[in-house]
């Protein structure tokens, strides 16, 4: 595996503009590997883009995008060879079943079945799937179906993780175990990077977060550099989060809708 | 029952129609002059109609054939609520169909103060507006002109009422098909292992066959006008069965049997009533049932041992072929792509019945066999090649998340059509070969072209399918665009005339056409000709659609 002077994920000036609208306007990010990243932002605020560039699904106008040493957008393959991806809305295949979904999975990143069928047994089981794996995904509840979106990310063993909103509909069991499995990962060089609204996961699990607003990242940095930003000594995160985006005067909000 | 409830949910249920008409959900609007202006024109059709009818009645001389007109609007009156019922019947199944197609389903509204009542009435009377209403309205219009004139004003209205009657019962008929539709298909899931997959793929099958032979022999058997006389005398024979009463009423009443009228007359309420609470039972007890999930295997898994690897085909690309042979025979939207074999194939086999009192020539023999033979299969291809990438849906993100090339895609979206096309190739050609029994030779020379045809027309379809790739699935999978599909469909049918161009002065030496201008060659070299150009053809349009599959994996938003 090649590197970019350290860096897991480098993003250089990188611009995404839909039409009228800015996506992305001049985003410069770096995450190192083993790190734990959290994207958070208001709705239409660049995150979900930003993953998708990472992962080559989009390509930048311009700027420059590289992925464990990979240029995104040269060889979109080879990094995705190497990334586990749970979308926002993950589609399944709804007609097949669990265990024929994972198995899908696992062939397409070219698993070797003995190791597939030891992998896909050990999520199954720790995610409380077990017995449920011969069903339809089309009757599975909205969190098993987010649990098989997790494992299919994970099973192929991958060196970058970009989870966007994953803990959504998880049991507290599943979602304890997700978190835990993520911070083992990331201690053995796994780099995740996160999008996500629950900012209580974000400070929990994150080591370094980026706030995203209007395709530009405001600020950048661990808990403390960011209360240092947000001049907000001691406060959690939704408070710096709430002032950085501007959005922190939601009282004469409420107050309007008690009227 | 609180009759603004059902105002209100008719107006909701009418709405979802919205679903599977449109595709811009932004800053819509709906035109509701059209609404209306189907209504309008159905009812100036039907005067127009009338007029002519009574113009033609007017400007006879022969006094026998004033009497069959007569008797033909006679017989139009006393079958016009069995007509309807029919009629009315298969629009509101089609209309249910339609829905149970679309994503989004319209759940009743439970956590409402509203009564399954209101909602099963709101349901009968919401599904039969739209072209159900205008088809009563249409022939309702040509009823009231021709009463005026023929001096049945009375008769008229009665059928007119009758009509609407009609209606309702065959839409409370098609609400009680529905609910028990949804409980049936809930057990067949609930029968659990794998034979729960093929009794719902080979039900489906089934349907489509039974659905199509009964319609063709009544397409291919029977005019309009002896349709309509069918009906007016067969509803007096079958005079027990309740949903001929609103007919045999009208019969008693324009033979002045007024006891009988008014007996039957109440008779048909009752039973109208009676579906009704039949109706509203079942969406009670099954107007929110959920199908249980299918359980297709509980044994140990074991990953798959490789057959697609030993013909070459990667683990990520036999993943896939393994994915797509699955949604084919487990899709409910995809599973319907079979009904063109089948068409293909009862068709000429309808044909073949019909004459079979009669001699057939030697063009109409060469002709039937050839049509099963060389078409399923390559129109097969064309279909499927078209939707192949779109089928996808929303899940097309695995193709942009996994490390998948254009080669990869191509290759393995090329071999899913191809497979399937021969397949079905394989087995229209037993059925074409036992039912026709050609020739040797155009059995052999048959088979070649169509693997000819298919082997190109795959390609061109395949890159159409990823050039016009819709992946939106709500209200509706669409899979092409509407215009990639019907130039796709241009372009295969011209190219595959230009791979047969080779073969036509044979076809036309063997059934007797003058063609000068083209001497017949060797069969062999014909043949020869037609795989040259067919190789050439696939090879450009393999370079097109591999420039397609890049693109499309680069600019996966765009």
């Amino acid at each position: 595996m090649g590197s970019s002077s350290g860096s897991a994920v480098k993003l250089s000036n990188v611009v995404k503009r839909y039409s009228d609208i800015t996506a992305l306007d001049n985003v410069n990010l770096d995450v190192r590997y083993g790190e734990i990243f959290g994207l958070l932002g208001p709705n239409g605020s660049g995150k979900s883009t930003t993953l998708k560039i990472i992962l080559g699904l989009v390509k930048a106008d311009s700027g420059f995008t590289n992925v464990l040493g990979i240029d995104a957008e040269e060889n979109p393959v080879a990094v995705k060879q190497q990334v586990g991806y749970v979308p926002e809305s993950p589609h399944l295949y709804e007609f097949l079943t669990g265990i024929e979904y994972l198995d899908f999975i696992g062939d397409i990143y070219g698993m070797e079945p003995t190791e597939k069928k030891e992998r896909i047994a050990e999520y199954l089981q720790a995610l409380d799937l077990e017995g449920r794996e011969g069903d339809m995904i089309a009757g599975y509840s909205a969190g098993m179906k987010q649990k098989i979106a997790i494992i299919s990310a994970l099973i192929h063993k991958p060196k970058l993780l970009l989870l966007d909103e994953p803990l959504t509909g998880l049991d507290p069991r599943s979602a304890r175990i997700i978190k835990d499995l993520l911070h083992e990962l990331a201690s053995k060089g796994v780099t995740v990077i996160m999008s996500t609204h629950i900012l209580e996961i974000a400070q929990a699990m994150c080591h370094r977060i980026g706030i995203m607003l209007n395709g530009r990242i405001l600020a950048l940095g661990n808990m403390e550099e960011l209360r240092q930003k947000a001049k907000l000594p001691g406060s959690d995160l939704e408070d710096i989060f709430l002032k950085l985006t501007g959005t922190e005067d939601i009282r004469d909000v409420v107050e309007a809708l008690l009227k | 029952m609180k009759w603004k409830n059902v105002a209100r949910l008719i107006s909701v249920d009418i709405k979802s129609g919205r679903l599977m008409r449109s595709r811009e959900f932004r800053k819509y609007r709906e035109n509701k002059f059209l609404t209306y202006l189907l209504y309008i024109g159905a009812v100036l059709v039907g005067i127009a109609v009338a007029v002519i009818v009574l113009s033609v009645y007017a400007a006879t001389a022969d006094a026998s054939m004033r009497q069959v007109i007569y008797d033909g609007i006679m017989a139009l009156f006393l079958s016009f609520p069995s007509l309807i019922f029919i009629y009315s019947l298969v629009l509101t199944l089609m209309g249910q169909l339609q829905r149970m197609g679309i994503k989004v389903s319209i759940q009743p509204p439970y956590w409402l103060p509203i009564t399954w009542s209101e909602h099963t009435l709101a349901s009968i009377i919401a599904i039969l507006l739209g072209i159900p209403l205008a088809s009563i309205l249409l022939i309702g219009s040509i009823v009231a002109v021709l009463s005026i004139f023929l001096g049945q004003v009375q008769l008229a209205l009665f059928t007119i009422l009758a009509s609407f009657a009609s209606a309702f019962m065959a839409s409370t008929t098609t609400e009680i098909f529905r609910v028990l539709q949804l409980r049936l298909v809930g057990a067949v899931y609930k029968s659990s292992g794998k034979a729960a997959v093929w009794v719902r793929f080979i039900g489906s099958m089934l349907f489509i066959v039974i659905f199509y032979l009964i319609w063709f022999s009544i397409a291919s058997g029977m005019n309009s006008i002896a349709f309509i006389g069918a009906i007016s005398s067969w509803q007096r024979l079958a005079w027990f069965i309740p949903y001929v009463w609103l007919g045999m009423a009208l019969y008693s009443l324009s033979y002045g049997l007024l006891f009988d009228t008014l007996i039957f007359s109440i008779a048909s309420i009752f039973f109208i009533l009676l579906l009704f609470y039949i109706a509203v039972k079942l969406n009670t007890r099954y107007g929110l049932y959920e199908p249980p999930a299918i359980t297709i295997s509980r044994g140990v898994y074991s990953p798959k041992t490789g057959f697609l690897a030993k013909l070459g085909f990667s683990s990520l690309e036999a993943a896939i072929i393994r994915k797509d042979f699955k949604a084919f025979t487990r899709r409910k939207e995809l599973m319907y792509i079979f009904i063109m074999p089948i068409v293909f194939v009862i068709v000429p086999l309808m044909q073949s019945f019909n004459a079979a009192t009669t001699p057939s020539s030697a063009f109409s023999q060469l002709f039937l066999s050839a049509w099963v033979l060389l078409i399923p299969g390559p129109a097969m291809a064309v279909i499927m090649g078209d939707m192949i990438l779109g089928e996808e849906g929303g899940a097309v993100w695995h193709f942009f998340s996994s490390p998948l090339s254009a080669g990869n895609l191509l290759k393995c979206k090329y071999a899913v059509v191809a497979s399937f096309s021969f397949l079905v190739t394989a087995i229209c050609s037993v059925i074409g070969i036992v039912i026709f029994q050609p020739s040797a030779k155009v059995i052999a020379a048959s088979l070649i072209e169509t693997i000819f045809l298919i082997i190109a027309l795959t390609m061109i379809s395949i890159e159409s399918g990823i050039r016009g790739a819709d992946f939106v699935e709500i209200p509706r999978p669409r899979m092409i665009k509407t215009w990639t599909a019907i130039t796709s469909f241009i372009l295969c049918s011209i190219v595959g005339l230009v791979i047969l161009a080779p073969l036509l002065p044979h076809v036309a030496t063997k059934i007797g056409l003058p063609i000068s201008i083209v001497p017949p060659f060797d069969l062999y070299i014909s043949l020869i000709a037609s795989g040259l150009i067919a190789s050439i053809i696939t090879y450009i349009f393999y370079r097109l659609a591999l420039k397609r599959a890049k693109d499309f994996l680069i600019n996966a938003e765009a």
